[in-house]
């Protein structure tokens, strides 16, 4: 079996596990992966950046957090209660402040547009890649690099993070945006619990590992790739690298903002501790684990690591040390798999294949190292010849 | 193929050299690593530039192909001016470079290589929907036939010899069909078999491209060239024939006790 039917066999048996999960799961469960499906998505975002470009953004968090605040707007608009000014306004109005959405609060006219749920959502991936391809532009036109794009994405989130932690007014601060309206488009209604919003996730997922798969495949993949490996040749042959940089950046925060309205739909809240540093650096070890330059790895990846970390909370002796687990992970990924789930199974494909030949060619069935060191052997003899 | 002999504003066309500088200058701190070069090379020259270690060669090169920005003067590719437009842009306008370490992306098997230096759409969204072909097209089969690399195109760079990388990089550089190439020591590091074929492949080159070579060995140079400018802390010392060069008294003077010539 070559690597590629193999990986097309993972592609389609991930999918159809992924399909008929609800079947067996309860509530709780449906909701729970549906949230790691959701986790999956930032996975890939990284994955597409990372593992394609090379480039390590630490703020993967922030675009989530603003896909996950723009349908929340709009989903707290949607509240009954919340008409024509919602509560948390209210709480913290100035006395004498007039009660409308143009000037309860400073800047309460920004909610204004997100009356409307389609505006939140189209504002839930358009917002973050306009904001990424404005820190990816001025990035990478100055040609920053490696850490340093670290460094500057991580520092873009904390900014985002304070700045909703400090415009409680506006944004209901630490507390976030939570009692949403469930999601509704046109008479369907999404239950976070119930296999609606599951679907609505799952298929989300496989829309865009598809989507992104066949666009990375293509010649833009390619020409990623080469960026990756030497930006300079690049240059060299022609192509503006600063141009496919901010492109792919951007698009990697649309999927992380697609995902954080994803996640404001199935847990019901948004919460400024999804810029939290924590999570954007979560999302980096779920794509290491899986593999970083393999979408489906990265998904997968998200997917155990989350798991194993939800088993985790739930046990006494594990829930306080996981943060240390997850870290020691990401050590280990780095140092010994360097390209994860993904390579693991992709070592396994081509060595089975390899014996598989093998063992048609000589049936005797000597190792692979054995037959190695004949043909460097037989190679050398002859090169002395 | 020559110039000359197309229709219209041929005549024209070929009385402009087709690289050009100014008066090129550039300083590191007050240093002047390359003084006031003016190079005039014609179209399908073959010039080999030569000098002893830090006389400017490869900076020089660095200016032309956009690596270093000029402190003073200009760029000409024939009449377009190219003097700080970017890496990038001057590479489309036709400057292809060979660095000296090869550079070439390792991770990428021959033949993904001299796709992505043949694409010359290059642009993103004119690759966004663009896909890539299993196997190679004509001119990537004739690229790497020329260089040797017909039967390595399935295979990752990082698995060629030297010499080969060497080779993989010119045919990146040739599948780019630039106006002129810049080589900075192209038979750096090989055997002497596959410096001849090297030779044997510039040899080639000329005529059909213009080439601007930077070379130590001048065993190497005599065997390819007819031209040959020489480097001096960072200036044009002389310019001329071999027999031209080597008879050159500032040249002697420059590099008595060296080497480079004395070897030669």
């Amino acid at each position: 079996m070559t690597y590629r039917t193999a990986s097309i066999i993972a592609y389609i048996a991930f999918f159809a596990v992924v399909l008929a999960l609800p079947l067996v799961l309860n509530s709780f469960w449906t909701n729970r992966v549906a949230i790691y499906l959701v986790y999956s998505i930032c996975a890939i975002g990284i994955s597409m950046s990372w593992g394609y470009a090379g480039i390590l953004s630490l703020g993967q968090g922030l675009f989530f957090g603003m896909g996950a605040y723009m349908l929340a707007m709009s989903l707290t608009l949607a509240v009954p209660e919340n008409n024509p000014v919602p509560q948390l306004m209210l709480l913290n109005m100035e006395p004498n402040a007039v009660r409308d959405l143009c000037c309860v609060t400073t800047g309460s006219f920004l909610w204004i547009p997100f009356r409307s749920i389609a505006v939140g959502m189209i504002a839930g991936i358009v917002v973050p890649c306009i904001l990424a391809a404005g820190i990816g532009y001025v990035m990478f036109k100055r040609r920053t690099t490696g850490v340093y794009v670290s460094i500057i994405t991580l520092a873009f989130a904390l900014i985002g993070q304070l700045l909703i932690i400090n415009n409680q007014p506006l944004t209901g601060g630490f507390n976030g945006l939570a009692d949403l309206a469930l999601l509704e488009i046109g008479g369907f209604e999404f239950d976070p619990y119930g296999p609606s919003a599951y679907y609505a996730v799952a298929l989300t997922l496989i829309a865009v590992i598809l989507l992104a798969r066949y666009m990375l495949t293509g010649r833009i993949g390619q020409v990623l790739k080469a960026i990756r490996e030497d930006e300079a040749r690049a240059r060299y042959l022609g192509y503006d690298v600063e141009n496919f940089k901010v492109f792919i950046f951007c698009v990697s925060a649309g999927v992380a903002g697609l995902a954080g309205m994803l996640f404001t739909i199935t847990s019901e809240f948004a919460t400024p501790s999804l810029m939290a540093t924590s999570l954007s650096i979560s999302m980096v070890i779920w794509a290491a684990t899986g593999g970083r330059a393999s979408l489906l790895g990265a998904c997968v990846g998200a997917l155990i690591v989350n798991f194993v970390g939800s088993l985790a909370s739930e046990s006494a002796t594990f829930q306080p040390v996981w943060p240390i687990i997850l870290g020691l992970l990401f050590v280990f990924v780095v140092l010994f798999m360097p390209n994860g789930i993904a390579g693991i199974f992709k070592a396994f494909i081509e060595r089975s294949g390899r014996t598989e030949r093998l063992g048609e060619a000589r049936p005797s069935g000597k190792t692979e190292r054995a037959d190695k060191s004949e043909r460097v052997q037989t190679e050398l003899t002859a090169r002395e010849a | 193929m020559n110039a000359v002999h197309r229709p219209s504003k041929a005549e024209t066309v070929s009385a402009v050299p087709i690289l050009r500088t100014q008066k090129l200058t550039v300083r590191f701190d007050e240093f002047p690593a390359v003084r006031d070069v003016d190079l005039s090379i014609a179209d399908g020259e073959l010039r080999v530039i030569i000098g002893a270690n830090g006389a400017g060669k490869s900076t020089l090169l660095d200016l032309l192909c956009g690596k270093t920005l000029p402190s003073e003067g200009e760029i000409w590719l024939r009449d377009r001016n190219i003097t700080g437009i970017g890496e990038a842009a001057i590479a489309r306008s036709g400057v292809g470079r060979k660095f000296q370490t090869p550079t070439v992306f390792k991770d990428m098997t021959v033949l993904e290589n001299l796709q992505v230096a043949s694409n010359r759409r290059v642009r993103v969204f004119q690759n966004l929907f663009d896909r890539v072909k299993s196997g190679p097209n004509d001119k990537e089969v004739a690229v790497a036939e020329r260089t040797g690399l017909l039967g390595s195109l399935k295979r990752k760079a990082s698995e060629l010899s030297h010499g080969q990388l060497q080779w993989l990089e010119l045919a990146m550089v040739l599948s780019q069909d630039p106006k002129i190439i810049l080589l900075d020591e192209p038979a750096a590091g090989m055997t002497a078999a596959e410096t001849d074929k090297t030779a044997e492949l510039l040899l080639d080159l000329a005529g059909s491209h213009t080439v601007l070579v930077i070379e130590h060995d001048m065993a190497f140079v005599r065997r390819i060239c007819k031209t040959i400018t020489v480097m001096h802390q960072g200036a044009v010392l002389a310019e001329g024939t071999a027999e031209e060069i080597e008879g050159n008294p500032a040249v002697i003077e420059a590099y008595l006790g060296s080497a480079t010539l004395s070897h030669a």
